[in-house]
């Protein structure tokens, strides 16, 4: 591999366990008798590459891998077989919601989620850059985030995501509950990133979306990399599938 | 460094998540000490005999409470930043941690507090007293391993954390916090010898209350507990870590 590639996945399987047995098993498991887990594999021999500044789309139905292949990119999973390299940071991950702690007000969201980024220096910047994007007025940032609707949520969500400035922006079907006018802001805002060489991966279940991002793409079926190549063609593949 | 702000952000947000909503906020660490305090001396000052009796409590009772909170707070301290381990990729052992160190911030303003309001329950101001802080980390140390073992344990069977509720109040009385030692230890010594909580309610009370020093004997028992419960406690989370995502 060369130093253009960002991300390099030879052969990775991801497997969890799968509690099948209930409540009476903590003796077992302490004992280690008998494992109350059985393992599932999730991802099946995952091969592929995104490079410096290629955007890469991730189809697949529901189910079929998708959020499990962005975790095990980001590290949140270690896989049990293969070998994986990164080259880069990542912004965090916001599916909608996921991430934001409900509790807190979109501030409280902002700094918690930049300083455990790591970005306690200059986040004032961060924030301001935050709050311009999002266009949530200062009293809507003051409410918990429980109260917000789910528009406002992706809002949040895909500012705190892109005032990041990570090597590798994952986009995680966040964009399908933004109003008109905020999907077309974050489209430009995902041109731009690209523009600046930076790397994106997409998931979206709107091939449409994909074609008009992404470069390549991948499609997922059952944990395994079904069809790889050129964004156009995997999304008449995936509109195949149904 | 970059760790350092993360804990500290995550201790952050949990001082901010428990109170919530709460018109006194933090001073909770203070009265739920004292309103036990209360309900101990109506029940059994009477019946014990020993002197000054409102010192004793106290000082089982805040080491008790520290050990209370921190266990109860981060029993569910994985499950409940399942937003967070699935989107960033932060140490998940930062979550507990995180927990007990608010909580250890708590715990040294409650001591402060008290040993002023001591001052008229005849509490004897020397060096000795600084002897709470080494005391303070062994049993934070203590605490740590317990908290692993819990916390990881509850991610997979959800059974700990309502079990730990019921067990708790069980520790509390079996450890001779609020009755004198001899009344336990008379036919029950092994319940005491085997309970690794009375060691440091001993130690922190031999150095409150009692007007000796502890003994080396107790400060190694109390080496010895906190290294078994830390090594255990991280090497159940470590073996298991691996595993949390796919079941919060």
């Amino acid at each position: 591999m060369n130093n253009n590639t960002l991300i390099s996945f030879d052969n990775v399987s991801v497997s969890f366990w799968q509690n099948n047995m209930g409540i009476h098993s903590i003796k077992d498991l302490i004992t280690n008798r008998k494992n109350p887990f059985s393992n599932k594999t999730i991802l099946k021999n995952i091969s592929f590459e995104v490079k410096r500044g290629e955007c890469m789309g991730i189809l697949g139905r529901n189910g079929s891998g998708k959020s499990t292949l962005l975790r095990t990119i980001a590290g949140l999973i270690k896989p049990q077989e293969g070998v994986m390299t990164i080259n880069g940071s990542f912004a965090p991950i916001l599916a909608i919601g996921a991430g934001l702690e409900l509790e807190l007000s979109g501030y409280e969201n902002m700094n918690l989620l930049l300083s455990l980024y790591g970005k306690a220096r200059k986040s004032e910047d961060a924030i301001q850059s935050i709050i311009d994007f999002s266009e949530l007025s200062d009293d809507v940032l003051r409410m918990p985030a429980k109260r917000y609707s789910s528009g406002m949520l992706a809002r949040l969500a895909f500012s705190i995501s892109v005032a990041n400035d990570a090597d590798i922006l994952i986009i995680d079907e966040v964009l399908a509950v933004g109003d008109q006018g905020f999907q077309t802001k974050c489209m430009k805002k995902i041109y731009q990133v690209k523009e600046e060489g930076k790397t994106i991966l997409f998931v979206s279940h709107f091939p449409d979306d994909v074609m008009r991002i992404c470069d390549t793409a991948i499609l997922l079926e059952n944990g395994v990399i079904s069809h790889r190549g050129e964004a156009k063609v995997i999304c008449e593949q995936y509109k195949n599938l149904f | 460094m970059q760790n350092i702000t993360r804990i500290y952000a995550l201790s952050k947000r949990n001082v901010i998540l428990r109170y919530k909503n709460s018109a006194v906020g933090f001073l909770w660490g203070f009265f739920k000490p004292l309103l036990y305090l209360l309900i101990l001396i109506v029940v059994f000052s009477q019946v014990s005999n020993i002197d000054n009796y409102v010192l004793y409590a106290t000082s089982g009772l805040i080491f008790w409470f520290f050990f209370a909170n921190v266990t109860n707070q981060s029993i569910a301290s994985i499950i409940s930043s399942a937003g967070i381990i699935k989107s960033l990729n932060v140490p998940i052992v930062f979550f507990p941690l995180s927990e007990i160190l608010s909580e250890l911030f708590n715990f040294m303003l409650t001591i402060v507090v008290f040993m002023v309001a001591m001052n008229w329950c005849g509490i004897v101001y020397s060096w000795k007293l600084f002897l709470i802080l080494p005391a303070a980390v062994l049993f934070s140390f203590f605490t740590l391993g317990i908290t692993l073992i819990l916390s990881s344990l509850n991610v997979f069977f959800r059974d700990v954390g309502i079990l730990w509720t019921t067990v708790q109040p069980a520790l509390f009385y079996l450890t001779p916090i609020a009755y004198p030692e001899a009344l336990i230890t008379k036919h029950y010594g092994f319940i005491v010898k085997f309970n690794p909580i009375y060691y440091y309610i001993k130690l922190g009370r031999i150095i409150i209350h009692d007007t000796t020093f502890p003994s080396a004997a107790l400060w190694l028992h109390c080496v010895i507990i906190a290294v078994i419960s830390f090594s255990l406690g991280f090497l159940i989370f470590n073996k298991l870590k691996n595993q949390f995502i796919s079941s919060i």
